[in-house]
């Protein structure tokens, strides 16, 4: 798997690294606030997880379409989103991408091409599926990555929007972060395929397993079928190896996972993997991240201050936007 | 200007050619509507006129049909799915309670869909073909539920449905796709949705009503004029979400008397949520209590002994009237 950090510019890995960083601070903050009861409803991390996100989007042009889950901050930072939009959000705050309509990793920003998921898992798919076929309908040339969890592999949902995808040959990368966790259920009680990407035969389209944690093989790799699906219209299924390496939500302890796998995958934690991997290869020196790193923690204090001083939703708003009008 | 006699389904068919004439963002979908023109024949012809690319099947799978629909809906297309039958849109409820319904009001993006759904009993279907499943959708926020009854409503309301910049549940009872026919003129205007109208005077009681039901409560009245001398009034809501509660309001203040009727099951039923209105709103107008003449709680049967008395029918609605009037 090519992962020559050469064959693109530095300001390329820079922002990846700065994607991955900035989620990594926020939601290191958002851990904080939460148990300092600073945070209204859960909280729920993608920390260890940066790279999927981050490698993927990163790769997408303007006119693509996602759906992010979970754990896909860096989904949302890499499309453009402002930290000071997510602290918004977690805080309820009318300012906020949903108004104080919806909590945290409920948001979307249209204009970024990025859709708002629902709860319920699996259900973004089909909604992504429908939008990229509108999309190319206009004359778009949009392609769709379509995140999801090895949990929710299992829904209907899921077959239905991969089947439907495969049947219209949509442009979808269904992004898999397999995690290893459902919340408390292992992969051993969710599926029986050596690989989810195996179930790709079944759809009659490629499926990839590759390392998650690896930004920049994951992103390079993901510059490449994105160009192959725009230029021939396909669905793939790509399946992206990690580790969930904090509990569900906050409130959740996660004991049910081994000791042993999580000192693995921390040993494999992805934004150092690809900081000391940059500077290894001289494309830029450790000193760089640091500052980096100062300037994103910057950002996080300002973003999380402004948003708490924002207005809260005005409670006779209640009833407002039910309905869009006519 | 000339008129003709259209069915319930060619209305139907008849709104929907005209949107897809004049709007190139409106795309329609489903199970078997491409070259087959659906189970019931309503989009015959449309895959020859516009394309595959508006007009197409889909495998079967409600979750991706209804999913997808809200992400056309929200990309500037105005979708319009067709479910073969509503019953089997319950396989899907989620896209439409927590999809569809909440997109506006969590992110302030519309969500153009129309989702055309075929209901009601009376011809053997059986308890998986027959459902009538208004109150389920009437139960979710941000969905408009439209309920037509006659060819040229059916006609008006499907145009004014695939327009509305929401989610609308376009209910179409089977029963009347071929029994119910109008004179009609070829040109016609958009019926806006949520207003009722009033397809009987009377002055002795009202039927608040919709659906085939609409055409049973007629047969009613005409019956017990013929048999009493009693005028009632029917008043067919064509819209149940939002429905019209000033037209009830007013029907219910120039008559006393208040029956409700619907194909559907009684217990949590859409007349559930009429009598509470009448109760809150016109108690000190009824002279009697208000009555419902509805499927009682069981699966639909099938067989054709089971069905007459698990379907509501004139007979039961006249019945109920005598009742009501004799109060």
């Amino acid at each position: 798997m090519n992962s020559d950090t050469k064959s693109l510019p530095k300001g390329a890995w820079v922002d990846l690294v700065r994607c991955m960083q900035l989620s990594r601070l926020i939601e290191d903050r958002l851990v904080r606030l939460y148990h300092q009861g600073r945070i209204f409803g859960g909280v729920y991390t993608g920390i260890g997880q940066e790279a999927v996100g981050a490698a993927t989007a990163m790769a997408s042009g303007k006119n693509d379409l996602l759906s992010p889950l979970i754990r896909d901050m860096t989904v949302h930072l890499a499309r453009g989103q402002t930290a000071l939009n997510i602290f918004r959000q977690y805080l309820g705050r009318a300012t906020g991408p949903t108004r104080g309509r919806d909590g945290n990793v409920h948001h979307g920003s249209a204009a970024q091409g990025v859709y708002a998921m629902i709860s319920h898992l699996g259900a973004m798919l089909p909604v992504l599926v429908g939008g990229v076929m509108a999309r190319r309908r206009q004359g778009r040339d949009t392609i769709g990555l379509g995140y999801i969890g090895d949990g929710a592999t299992s829904t209907g949902d899921f077959h239905e929007s991969v089947n439907f995808a495969a049947v219209f040959d949509v442009p979808v990368i269904f992004v898999i972060e397999n995690n290893k966790y459902a919340y408390s259920t292992p992969n051993s009680t969710q599926f029986r395929c050596a690989r989810l990407a195996d179930r790709a035969a079944g759809y009659g389209i490629e499926g990839i397993t590759t390392d998650g944690n690896d930004a920049i093989a994951l992103h390079l790799l993901a510059r490449e079928l994105i160009a192959s699906i725009r230029a021939k219209p396909r669905p793939i299924l790509l399946e992206c190896d990690t580790l969930r390496m904090r509990g569900h939500g906050e409130h959740d302890d996660s004991s049910y996972v081994p000791k042993e796998l999580k000192e693995h995958y921390a040993a494999r934690d992805p934004l150092r993997l690809i900081r000391d991997r940059l500077v290894k290869d001289g494309v830029a020196k450790a000193a760089e991240w640091d500052v980096l790193e100062r300037d994103c923690l910057a950002v996080v204090d300002r973003a999380y201050h402004e948003a708490l001083a924002d207005p809260r939703p005005d409670p006779s708003t209640l009833t407002e936007g039910v309905y869009a009008d006519a | 200007m000339p008129m003709r006699e259209i069915t319930y389904l060619d209305g139907i068919s008849e709104g929907l050619r005209r949107l897809m004439r004049e709007r190139p963002d409106v795309v329609i979908y489903g199970e078997d509507v491409g070259k087959f023109g659906g189970a019931f024949k309503v989009t015959l012809g449309f895959q020859e006129e516009f394309g595959v690319e508006r007009v197409f099947d889909t495998p079967i799978s409600e979750s991706a049909i209804l999913g997808s629909a809200i992400g056309m809906a929200t990309q500037g297309l105005r979708p319009v799915v067709e479910l073969q039958f509503v019953d089997f849109g319950t396989t899907a409820l989620h896209h439409i309670l927590n999809n569809a319904g909440t997109t506006h009001y969590r992110t302030g993006v519309p969500v153009p869909m129309t989702v055309r759904a075929p209901c009601g009993g009376g011809f053997g279907g059986g308890p998986f073909h027959s459902e009538e499943l208004e109150a389920i959708f009437c139960n979710m926020p941000g969905i408009k539920v439209v309920y037509p009854a006659f060819p040229s409503d059916a006609r008006g309301l499907i145009y004014s449905s695939v327009l509305d910049p929401n989610p609308v549940i376009f209910l179409e009872n089977k029963y009347l796709y071929r029994h119910v026919k109008e004179l009609v003129s070829e040109k016609f205007e958009p019926i806006p949705l949520g207003a009722a109208r009033v397809c009987r005077a009377g002055r002795d009681a009202v039927i608040l009503t919709y659906g085939a039901m609409v055409h049973e409560s007629l047969r009613a009245a005409e019956r017990l004029s013929a048999d009493e001398g009693h005028e009632v009034m029917v008043l067919d809501l064509r819209t149940l979400k939002p429905f019209d509660a000033d037209a009830v309001l007013t029907a219910v203040a120039a008559t006393n008397r208040v029956l409700i009727v619907h194909e559907g099951w009684r217990t949590n039923g859409f007349g559930g949520e009429l009598a509470a209105l009448v109760a809150d709103r016109a108690f000190h107008l009824l002279d009697a209590p208000v009555r419902r003449v509805a499927a009682p709680d069981v699966p639909v049967p099938f067989a054709p002994e089971l069905e007459n008395v698990y379907r509501p029918n004139a007979e039961r609605i006249e019945q109920a009237l005598v009742d009501l009037i004799e109060y």
